[in-house]
């Protein structure tokens, strides 16, 4: 996988074999991605429950009471704070800061992905 | 598939991406970060009840503040924005031909556009029912 596109491209995006940090930071980057642009339209769709009123809005609230809209929900969490920080190191390093410590700022956000997931989840499960 | 050769993360604008397309994602993403944890904050940690969620009510009231439908439309525009120009970087990686690049151009405008209006009229009828 280089800079150039190739059709071939999506596809080694599955493919496990001989990554470096940087390429499972791309690939990661990719797919919480497109995660995200999913549940950014089905959060706008859902929204439109408010211009319903009340009633259509408080139905909504009852679904996400289920175990399975939660974990879900914890898997945005998880996309959002991992998105979000490599994007910021994505960021740093096109203007050429903090370049020597690309990777460790990669691991970081992986890091901090799971430990704030983790929290949501014992607040959400828990609380 | 063969092992992917030596791969160095693309930092800045991708082949077929114009460099005022990638200047907008790299300035909308910090943008959505900022504007994201006040949305997240308010909407789902100040919440009173359901999960972290706020009711109908709550946000009726929330709704109130001039600023907080300003707030949410400028968040709609930051994150359909940022979200369709990346969506279109991962297209650019299937090498489509330009002329369904084009076409792919023109329906993400006219999907971001339409959107962005969904998104500024659902923020202003909630806010209409605060008055």
């Amino acid at each position: 996988m280089n800079n150039q596109p190739s059709s071939r491209k999506l596809l080694t995006w599955f493919n496990p074999l001989g990554r470096n940090p940087g390429a499972w930071a791309f690939i990661l980057n990719r797919l919480t991605g497109l995660g995200l642009t999913f549940y950014l339209f089905l959060h706008l769709i859902v929204l439109g429950r408010l211009a319903q009123g009340p009633q259509a809005y408080e139905e909504f609230l009852e679904l996400t009471k289920s175990p399975l809209v939660k974990l879900g929900e914890l898997l945005v969490i998880g996309a959002v704070i991992y998105h979000a920080l490599n994007g910021l190191r994505v960021v740093l390093t096109s203007f050429g800061l903090g370049i020597r410590q690309q990777t460790q700022m990669f691991y970081l956000s992986v890091l901090l992905a799971l430990v704030g997931t983790l929290v949501f989840a014992i607040r959400m499960f828990a609380g | 598939m063969n092992n992917p050769p030596s791969f160095q993360y693309p930092t800045g604008p991708r082949p077929g991406e114009t460099a005022w397309l990638w200047l907008v994602k790299i300035v909308t993403g910090p943008l959505l970060v900022l504007i994201l944890a006040l949305h997240l904050t308010v909407n789902h940690y100040l919440g009173s009840a359901h999960s972290g969620l706020m009711t109908y009510d709550d946000i009726v009231a929330y709704f109130r503040n001039p600023l907080i439908p300003a707030i949410e439309i400028l968040f709609v525009i930051t994150v359909v924005t940022h979200s369709l120009v990346g969506l279109r970087g991962i297209v650019l990686d299937l090498n489509p031909p330009r002329s369904v690049l084009r076409l792919i151009n023109w329906g993400f405008g006219l999907f971001g556009l339409l959107t962005i209006g969904y998104g500024i009229w659902l923020a202003l009828v909630i806010a209409s029912k605060s008055t």
